[in-house]
This record gives structure tokens, sequence and C-alpha cells, in this order.
């Protein structure tokens, strides 16, 4: 069981503080801040002691959400509820900061109250809270005028109009009650990527963890049916005749979720509730479909005047009406190194040299698919011996892809039935993003 | 308008100024007015409001009587609170056949076999939770699993498809946020220490990411070295070599040193590690040079005289070292090969330069490392030798280094051979898994999966307040190995061949804290005559042999308290006439006087009155007509009256305890001291008393003679203990008669040479037999007792019993 639960702000300010069973005073707040700011680089923060309390925490949003015990509980029951709490918390505030915190504490401690009961879990669950909170959530965004710009001229939809915001998932989903509720729905595809290549090219790791999630802003339930791609198959002996089959290894469904349609159509049965819930989540190690989406062709050397000059040669391997966005390359260089002159291949692109962690980071917004970019550093490294060249590398990247899922999954359709009052939007959206992206050199 | 500006300091006079807001009208201002006091209560400002505390209260309360809507949502948390424990039952019940099921197994292999079967099922319906989403779930089902597959035998293909359905679910977890990654990982080393098969084809899944966080990527680190083997050595060392060139200090220096831990564990793979740690060197990062000289060491210290070709490009890095534990490290691969190693003695003599700044760690290591310099080339180092003795043991204050210098110089001065032997001894290989948890403390902590203990790698009981209620779990037998799991004859014997060492040692009384017993009979002489009375409370306290000689003190009415042993085999005529319950113990018409027939020890004081509150009981041991009695004399000393009096006995050897319901107990150690608990109305006492073992013979204990023969050949010699009763002055029918109203049964006797050798047979409560035989020679005051019994335990105390019948 849970003895109390606090948030910490990133500096260390109290937020939100709840004591369950009064088995230690609120001094620990303070304590546990103590300790996890002096934490050495190779002690683990998750789970610490101070004088038989234990203290168990999550950092998410820039907040230290702490759970603590006097006990000897299942760590992952306090963690997965720590997490939960916290995605409760962006349910109804729509978003997870410091900020939307401090707004909405009165909100929180209500929350607090029905989750747990001395110290024990009674519910997570967004359907069964929302019959006990009264207080309405305060949302943080601020109006503004860009927000119009979706909305046509006298009212009209627009051809934008049917690409959702990307801030359009990020409300709380039970504020205002009275200024009419958007029946909308959200699906969204998310795959993470990691992708380890060596220094002769070959791809030595490739993994993706991917997840269906799905926001709903649905006031009442109703059974929504989700279809895959029918050829999509799980495990490595299923293969469903021949050319873009979709495979991943392992599948998990929420609990909720009914696959009576499951085996023979890929289609889930699910009854959202309101908010967000992750109904599935794949994997697929190894053996990806396609190429990776980045390949790098780098060349390191000492020119004659002593410097380090290391020239890059990026390509990137999607379709070309695809595009990743936001790629930026880190680059590790020798500890010495002193001052970089780069040359880039456009000047949208941006690159400097990193005093603190002594690495090149290399931004590009944009970068479209079939695309090649060059860059060429030189880099001031006194005493640069053959040693230090070992020091370069490898390359990590850091993008995201949207529109795109690397494992090839896509939702056919989605239905809602009954049908509802008022055509609720649905949306799909899919991105791709790196977890860890790594090429050696 | 939003509530983040509560948390902005307040001002004086706030307290006015909310209670104003309080009692407005506004049922806005109400709302913001509350919602301040429970801002500023969150940021710590508690004391001082304790007045608006109230208020809200108040405030609330009232509201809640007005508002009955609202004291619904008060009656859904309670129904809540049903559910819960609903919840809470259904989920003992589920788990509970399963407990049972994994109990009975070891009974028969009969059972086992069908329980298998029935297990199987159970395994099924866990299964499917090992791709819950809820990673607690899936967590309590591997160990569900873990713990199971402790009971089946390897062989079983069942085996192997469990520990394929294992490995999913833990890979899966490590897809989930870093703070869950973490907890899995440390449970996912205890279960490769404990079965590496089941992860070991997932070795990529260990490879760090650049974006882990630290502690996320040790943990991978060490699980990756356990899970290294020769399959898969070539991939982990060049992961490893990567990892050694990152930027995080902490986690290149791990890598370094887990290179030079697969170097020990895969041999196969230690010449591609040392080259690996060459090329490290090569890069000259201060750090990672240091740890690969620190890791070198090692490798030499597993592999002796294979790798000393690098021993140069070590020697060339000599400067960069700034670590005592490098400069240790390369101190002694100096030392220990200074004979390969041309300039040993100058590279010494650098390091003795600033001696006195060395860490401790390096003086002790460059001691002896020119010592075996000195014992390798005698003519050039002399003078270092003698310059490293004198700073280590004139100019030290480290006693550590005083002591080590003085042995040497010893040495070497008075027999240089023995110094040789003993400096230059072969070391002994240091062993591949160093850091393995214990195995004892894995097996604990595999049934502590899923929880902290699991993430501290500590059991509970030692982090756990109080830890009451905390027991010790065990992983069930593995019924491979354990042949009393299968066989059902061989559980039984497994009864006496339980006490390992059973006599209670003074060590094993001293060790039990609830046994103030500070007098234990572990020698066979006759205790020394002692005044009994006047011995101090914690004598009387322990009883033990004091009762055999103190006198009755008892001048209140006696009190036979009958109970009945616990007689595992005994005839249940025997027991007929135990009197039932408490009411039994307070026969006052019982037990008065001594009677005649067996020995019945005087009383001894067992609570003085000084520490039970006036209350003070002296009291002795009895069988009479077959029923094992307590005689115990209350004595009131205070001033008020007692009442209410109640007894009960601490769990005890033979099963004693106030007649009534009967426990059978194995025959444990013959530990004679049994605790009492005397209650009265005043208070709960606790004394403990030692009982002679005379009161567990019993009456049906005459062995038939042929038996008795056949016995005592059975009896293997080594069980058999020789006695000498000294000082007894009877002739050999009156000491058979004596025995004989003890329950201790001549069976035949013989006369040879004057000799009479008397055949004795004795049955204890629980069916051990004791075989006796006493040789009595005539004009003789010393008797010779041998005791053949399948306890061996039990002999010493019966001869203790043969004395004491003997000389009273």
């Amino acid at each position: 069981m849970i003895s109390q639960v606090f948030i910490l702000s990133s500096k260390g300010d109290h937020l939100i503080y709840k004591d369950f069973r009064g088995e230690a005073s609120n001094d620990v707040i303070n304590v546990f801040y103590e300790m996890v700011t002096s934490l050495r680089g190779d002690q683990p923060p998750v789970v610490m002691n101070h004088e038989g309390l234990h203290f168990i925490h999550v950092r998410q949003g820039g907040l230290y959400c702490v759970a603590t015990t006097t006990a000897n509980p299942s760590p992952f029951t306090i963690i997965e509820f720590l997490n939960r709490f916290l995605g409760l918390i962006k349910d109804y505030c729509g978003s997870l900061s410091e900020k939307s915190v401090k707004m909405n504490f009165a909100l929180i401690y209500e929350m607090l109250d029905e989750m747990l009961d001395y110290g024990y879990i009674q519910t997570s669950s967004t359907d069964i809270l929302k019959n006990f909170i009264q207080t309405e959530a305060v949302s943080s965004k601020p109006f503004s005028l860009f927000d119009l710009s979706n909305v046509g001229l006298f009212g009209a939809d627009t051809q934008q109009s049917k690409v959702a915001p990307s801030a359009a998932a990020s409300r709380p989903i039970m504020s205002s009650r009275d200024q009419g509720v958007k029946n909308e729905i959200f699906v969204d595809v998310i795959e993470r990527l990691t992708v380890v290549i060596g220094a002769n090219g070959v791809l030595m790791k490739a993994e993706i963890q991917g997840e269906i999630r799905v926001k709903c802003y649905l006031p009442s339930c109703s059974e929504m049916r989700i279809g895959l791609n029918e050829e999509f198959s799980i495990g490595k002996s299923q293969l469903r005749g021949y050319g873009s089959a979709v495979r991943v290894d392992e599948c998990r469904f929420h609990q909720a979720v009914k696959l009576e349609e499951f085996d023979s159509y890929r289609i889930l049965r699910i009854c959202p509730s309101q908010g967000e819930q992750t109904v599935m989540q794949y994997q697929l190690s190894d053996d990806l479909p396609s190429a990776p989406p980045f390949r790098l062709f780098p060349t390191v050397e000492r020119d004659s005047g002593g410097r380090l000059l290391i020239y890059l040669k990026l390509r990137c391997d999607l379709p070309p009406k695809s595009a990743a966005l936001n790629v930026s390359v880190t680059v590790p260089v020798p500890k010495g190194s002193l001052s970089l002159s780069q040359e880039l291949s456009s000047p949208d692109q941006k690159a400097e040299l990193q005093p603190s962690s002594k690495a090149v980071l290399w931004e590009i917004p944009r970068f479209p698919g079939g695309a090649q970019l060059s860059a060429l550093f030189k880099l001031e490294v006194p005493g640069l011996s053959s040693a230090s060249l070992l020091e370069v590398g490898p390359v990590s990247l850091s993008f995201e892809l949207p529109k795109h899922t690397c494992t090839g999954l896509q939702i056919r359709f989605l239905r809602l039935s009954p049908a509802q009052p008022g055509p609720p939007q649905r949306w799909v959206r899919y991105v791709t993003h790196s977890d860890s992206y790594t090429i050696r050199i | 308008m939003t509530d983040s500006k509560y948390f902005t300091t307040t001002k004086k006079g706030e307290i006015f100024e909310l209670k104003a807001e309080l009692n407005s009208d506004k049922k806005e201002k109400k709302k913001e007015a509350v919602k301040k006091v429970i801002a500023s209560m969150t940021v710590g400002k508690d004391t001082d409001n304790l007045e608006l505390k109230k208020l809200v209260y108040l405030y609330l309360m009232n509201y809640a009587k007005s508002q009955p809507d609202m004291a619904i949502m008060a009656v859904n948390t309670f129904v809540k609170v049903v559910a819960n424990a609903v919840a809470a039952l259904s989920e003992i019940a589920e788990s509970h056949p399963n407990s049972n099921l994994l109990d009975l197994n070891p009974q028969s292999i009969n059972k086992l076999l069908t329980a298998l079967n029935e297990c199987t099922d159970i395994c099924e319906r866990v299964t499917p939770r090992l791709s819950h989403a809820n990673s607690a779930v899936v967590l309590s089902a591997v160990k569900v699993l873990m713990k199971f597959m402790e009971m089946l035998p390897k062989d079983l293909d069942y085996y192997g498809t469990l520990l394929k359905k294992l490995a999913p679910p833990l890979v899966t977890l490590l897809s989930a946020e870093p703070e869950l990654q973490y907890v899995a990982l440390r449970n996912i080393n205890l279960i490769v220490q404990k079965r590496p098969e089941i992860l070991k084809h997932e070795m990529k899944v260990f490879f760090v990411k650049y974006n882990d966080p630290i502690y996320v990527k040790l943990e991978k680190l060490d699980i990756m070295i356990r899970l290294a083997s020769q399959a898969n050595i070539a991939q982990v060392l060049a992961e490893l070599k990567e990892y050694a060139t990152e930027v995080d200090v902490d986690f290149v220096r791990k890598a370094v040193r887990a290179i030079g831990r697969c170097a020990i564990k895969v041999e196969q793979s230690a010449e591609r590690c040392v080259s690996t740690l060459l090329d490290l060197i090569q890069t000259k990062v201060n750090y990672v040079v240091q740890e690969a000289i620190v890791v070198i060491k090692d490798i030499f210290r597993k592999y002796p005289n294979k790798y000393e070709s690098v021993i140069a490009t070590l020697c060339e890095n000599l400067d960069s070292l700034d670590e005592p534990e490098a400069r240790a490290a390369m101190i002694w691969i100096v030392g220990e090969y200074a004979e390969r190693i041309d300039n040993a003695d100058e590279l010494l003599e650098s390091f003795l330069e600033g001696f006195h700044d060395e860490s401790t760690q390096v003086q002790l290591q460059l001691l002896t490392a020119i010592v075996k310099l000195f014992l390798k080339k005698p003519t050039e180092t002399q003078e270092l030798v003698q310059q490293v003795l004198s700073l280590a043991t004139q100019d030290s204050d480290n006693p550590d280094l005083r002591d080590r210098g003085y042995i040497y110089w010893r040495l070497l001065s008075t027999d240089p051979v023995a110094a040789k032997e003993v400096v230059l001894a072969e070391k002994p290989l240091i062993s591949e898994e160093t850091d393995l948890i214990e195995p004892t403390l894995l097996e604990e902590l595999i049934c502590h999966i899923g929880t902290l203990a699991s993430v501290y790698h500590k059991p509970p009981s030692a982090f756990v307040e109080g830890s009451r209620g905390v027991q010790h779990k065990r992983l069930p037998a593995r019924s491979g190995s354990g042949e009393s799991a299968e066989s059902p004859e061989a559980a039984q014997p497994a009864v006496s061949e339980a006490p390992p060492a059973v006599i209670p040692s003074q060590g094993d009384l001293l060790g039990d804290l609830l046994n103030l017993d500070l007098g234990p009979p572990t020698s066979g002489a006759t205790p020394a005559p002692t005044s009994g009375m006047q011995m101090g409370a914690m004598d009387l306290l322990g009883g033990g042999l004091d009762s055999l000689l103190g006198g009755d003190i008892g001048g209140s009415p006696a009190m036979g308290a009958g109970f009945g042993a616990a007689p595992a085999v005994m005839p249940a005529s025997l027991n007929a006439p135990v009197g039932g319950g408490l009411g039994d113990l307070f026969d006052l018409g019982g037990g008065v006087g001594m009677p005649t027939g067996a020995y019945v020890a005087p009383k001894t004081v067992w609570l003085p009155a000084m520490k039970a509150k006036g209350l003070e009981i002296s009291g002795t041991f009895a069988r009479r007509a077959g029923v094992i009695q307590m005689e115990l004399s209350l004595t009131n000393k205070a001033m008020s009256v007692m009442t209410d009096f109640a007894i009960q006995f601490n769990r005890n050897s033979f099963g004693l305890a106030p007649a009534g319901p009967l426990q059978v107990l194995t025959p444990l150690s013959p530990n004679q001291t049994i605790e009492v608990a005397v209650k009265n109305n005043i208070d709960v006492f606790y004394f403990s008393c030692q009982y002679p073992i005379s009161i567990l013979f019993v009456e049906d204990g005459k062995m038939e003679r042929q038996v008795f023969l056949a016995t005592w050949k059975d009896i293997p010699n080594d069980n058999e203990a020789q006695f000498q009763v000294k000082d007894c002055h009877l002739n050999t029918d009156a000491a058979t008669n004596k025995l004989q109203s003890s329950n201790i049964f001549t069976i035949a006797k013989r006369t040879v040479e004057g000799q009479d050798m008397l055949y004795q047979s004795i049955k204890l409560t629980n069916g051990i037999w004791v075989l006796a035989e006493l040789r009595v020679q005539a004009g003789n005051p010393n008797y010779t007792l041998s005791l053949k019994c399948r306890a061996p335990e039990v002999s010493q105390f019966v001869f203790q019993c043969y004395e004491m019948i003997l000389k009273n």
C-alpha cells in the first residue's frame, strides 16, 4: 500500500502532497528531493530508501511523481499506478506540466482521494472516476488567433480542417460541459524505432515498438471497431501470401479489447472509455519490412593543418512522398575539440559544437524521402592523435516520421456502432519516432 | 484568473481575508477561498491556519448535510471498498488451490503425477496473464511459473515449453518507461542468475540504447555479462567495445570492467578481450586506461603466464595512472612479473618516491611488490627493499602496513627460503563469478519477484521495518534431486536423521534467547552439589540441574498438573487417565506428598517472587500412573489476592503440553527445557524449567528378550555410549527395583566373574527405545553403563536419569 503521494516540480516546489496512512511526516518531501538531486551517475533513482521509507517515483513532463511506502509492495504496481495517475492528469487537465498541475490542484486532490483509500488503490478508470469528480478542469491553452485558421470563411469547412491540428488531442476530456462537446475520437498508431548500424553499414539491430492509442472524447460509450491490415500476422512462422505482409513478433491487447473477429478479419472491438488508452502494443525485432530510414556514409580524417575533418553523407531511404521532420544528428567528437566550422548543403540546417557533451549537433528541420544531404565539419583539436580519431562516433539520430509506420501497419477502417447522434469526427494518425537510432563509425 | 496564483506567496492578514471570503455570499468567492486554503496547505503553510482548516471542515460538513446528492459520493466509496474485499477474497481463493497443490507434491509419486496434471491446468490459467497490459500482473505470473518450474523435472517437454513462454513477456517489459524497465531489469537479473536458459537467445534485447538512462544502461550491462557464453561472446564483445567509447564516464568504466569479466567468464574469449582492452588503452583516455589495467590484472590472475606480452604496453601508461586502484593493480603486475620486466626496479622505485602520499591500498601493494622483486633479483635490489621496509615499519602509522612490513622483514632476515615460499606462493585462481548472489538468498529473492526486495536484491526482512509476518520464503525442494519427494518410505526415516547435532551445546542454549537455562547438562559428570536455594534469581529461573538438588519450599498447596506427552506411536490406553483442559491443572487433591514409585526430584524454585510480582512458583516433574505430571507450588508473597490462573507451555521437543488436545510432534532435539507461561489476574509470567527425561519413560517399555538381542545387534556400534555412574552403594537387586519403578525394565541378568550385567530397556513417549547394559561389580561403587539407541542424542539424558535415580 501507498503511504504518501506527492508531486514536485523540477525545482523541488511542492505541488501536490497527500498522506494516506500517517506513517511519515511531510518532511520526507524535502528528503526525497535532496536524495534525488544528489545521486551519483551510477546510482539508480527509481527506488530509494530513507530510514525505512521507500520512495518510488517516475519523472514525466519535468515533474517528479512520488509514492512512498513502508512495506514490501510490488514496485510495478506502484509505478504503473503513478504512470496511470499522470495519464489521468493529462486526460483531465489536457496536458501534464507544472503549470497545468498548479492550475488544477483541486481537481488532482479530488482524483487522488478517489483513486486511493488508506493507501490502497481503488480505481484508475476514467469512466468510474468521472462519476466522482466534480471540479472542472482549467485549461492552460491561451486563446490564439491561430486556432481560427482552420475555420474557413463564414464557418465553412476548408480542406485544411481535414487535418487535425497537432494540439487537438491535448485538451481536457471533461471540460466545458456547457460549450457543446465535440464528438471526436483519435486513433494514433505510434511506433518507436531502435536501430544500430555497424561501422561496415550492416544492420546490427533493429527493433520496433508500436502501439495503437485511442483518445476518446465521445460522451457516451459505444462500441468501436478498428480494422487492421488483413495481411497482418503475428509470430515468425505465419506468412500470409507474399509481398507486403505486415508482421510483428509480439502483440498485447488492452484487457477490454474483444478479439472474436481478430483471428479471421483482424478487427479489434472495444468500448473506449473517455480519455486516453493504449489498445494494442506490438513489437518487431530484427526483421524490418523495409530498409532503415537513414544511412550514413562518414569519412573521418586529419587534414594537413592538423584539423579533424568529418565528412558525413546522410541518405533518407523513405519513399519520396514521405519526409522526416526534426532530424537531429549527434556526432561525438574528441574531448579536446575547441571550435567547429561547417559546410552544410542548405541554409535551413544548423550545426553547432556542444561544449558540455563534446558533440556536434546537426539539425535538419525537414528531410524528404530519397534525398541525400551532406555536411563537412572541421574541428580544431589541439594535440590530435590517431587515438583521438577513435573518439569520433557513434552517430545518433533522432527524428519523427509523420504519416509513416515502419511495420506497415495501417488502420483500414474505424466504425462506431450504434451510429452516434451527430457524426463524430474520427481521426487516424500515424507517426514513427526514433527511440535510439545509432550508426557506428 | 487561474488557480496557480494561490501558490505564490501570501501576505499577512490573509486569515481575515480568507475568513471574509469564506463567509461571503457569493458562491464563487467561497470556492476561491477554499482553494486558497488547500494550496497553502500543500506548500507547507499548515500550522498557523488551523482555524481556517476548521472552517473549511465545517463548511464541508454543512454542505454535505444540505446536499444529499453529495452524500451518495461518499456511499459510493464504501461500495468500492466492498468490491475490493470481494476481489481480494476471490484472489485468495484462486491462489489457494495452487499453493495447496504445490505443498502436496512431495508426498508421493502418484500424488505428484496427478498433481502435476492439475498444476499444468493452473499454469494454463496463469500463462495468459503473461501478456497482460499491466506489468505487475505479468511479473506475478512470471513468479508463479518460476516457482512452478522448480517442481518440474527438467527433461519434461512441458518444462521447455514454459521456458519458451517466459522469454517474450520479459522482453516486452523492456519496452516500457525507463522506470519500469529498471525494475524489470533488476528482476530479470535475478531470473537470469537462477535460469539463464530462459533468456539465452535474447542477448540483443539487453544491448543499450544511447538514450537509455544511465541506471538502465548499467543494469543491462550486468545482465549481458551474466548471459555471456561461448556462443554469443563475439557479439557481446563488439558491443562492449562500442560502449567503451561512449561519453558517460560511469558507463564507460563499467563497460571496460565488463570486458574483463567476459574474459574471466568465457575462457575462449580471453584473448580477444585482452586485445580489445589493449585497443582501448591506445585511446589514452585516462579513465579507460585505468579501468583496463585493473581488469587486466584480474585476467592475469585467472590465466597466469599467458598474456604477459602485453606488460610492455601497460608500462607505457604508468604516468597516467592517478587512481589508487589502478596504481595498485599496476604495481601488482610489476611485482608479479618482475623477472620479465627489465626495469622493474626502476619502475617500483619511481612509485616509492611519493610513498607517504599514496593510499593504503597502494602502499601495501608496493611493499609486497618490492619484496617479490627482491626475492627474484636479490642482488640488485637490496637497497630498495631496505628502503621500503623502513618506510613501512618506521615511518608509517598504519598498523596493517607496519605489521606486514615486520613480517616480511623477519621472514627475510631469518629464513629467506621460507620467505620465498610464502611471498611467491602460487595464488589460487580467481573464480569466474564473484558477484553472484549467494544461492540461498537468490532462492528467497526469486520468491519475492515483483516486490521491492527484488529491486534492492535484499530479503524483505532487511528493509521492512518490524518485519513481523515476513516469512523467509524458500523455493520448494526440487523434485528430481530429493529422493524424499518421490519415495514414500524414504520420507519416514528422514525423521530420525533430521536432527544433525542434537545435544544442546552451551552455545545453543545461550543463543536461544528465550531459554534462560545457564547450566546445560552437557557434561556427563555429576553436578557439583551446590546449595541450590541460595542461588541468584537468574539461576533459579534456569532451573536445570539445580532442580535436582534444591529443597521444597512450597508453603502453599502443591498442585499436580497433569499433562500428556505427544505420543506419536504411544498406545492410546496409556493416555487415558490424562485429564482434560485447564480445569484439571489445579486439582488440589492430587499430588500432595511424595508417592512411592518413580523417583521424583524435589521441587525447586522456577519463578522467584521478585520476578513475578509476588508469585513464586516452584515445581518438579513426576510420572504417576502413566501420566506425566508437573507439580507446582504456587506461593503468593504479595499483598493482594491472586486469581484466574492459567498455564501454557511453549512448544518443546517432546511435545509436552497441558493435558488436552495434543499435537503430535516428531522427536527433535531432546532439549528438555520447557518454557512455561503462567497467568493470573495480575500478569502473565514466563519461566523455563527442565524436566528429567525419566518422566518420559513409558510403562510398556519392557522389551522381549529376543527382540532385545536383535535390536542390540542391529543398532550400530557408533551409537553406543558408555558412562560411569560413580559412588553408588546399592546392590544389584535394589538398583533393579529402583530403576523398575521409574520404568527402566531389566530384561535379563548375567553374572560373569563377580560382575553383574543387567540388560535393560526403556521406551520414551515418542517411541524411541533405549537399550542399556549396566555392569555392577560387587564392592566397586562405580557402575558402568552402556547405552544403545537409534537416536544417540538421548543417551546423555538417560544417563543423567540413571544417576539421579540410583542416588536417590
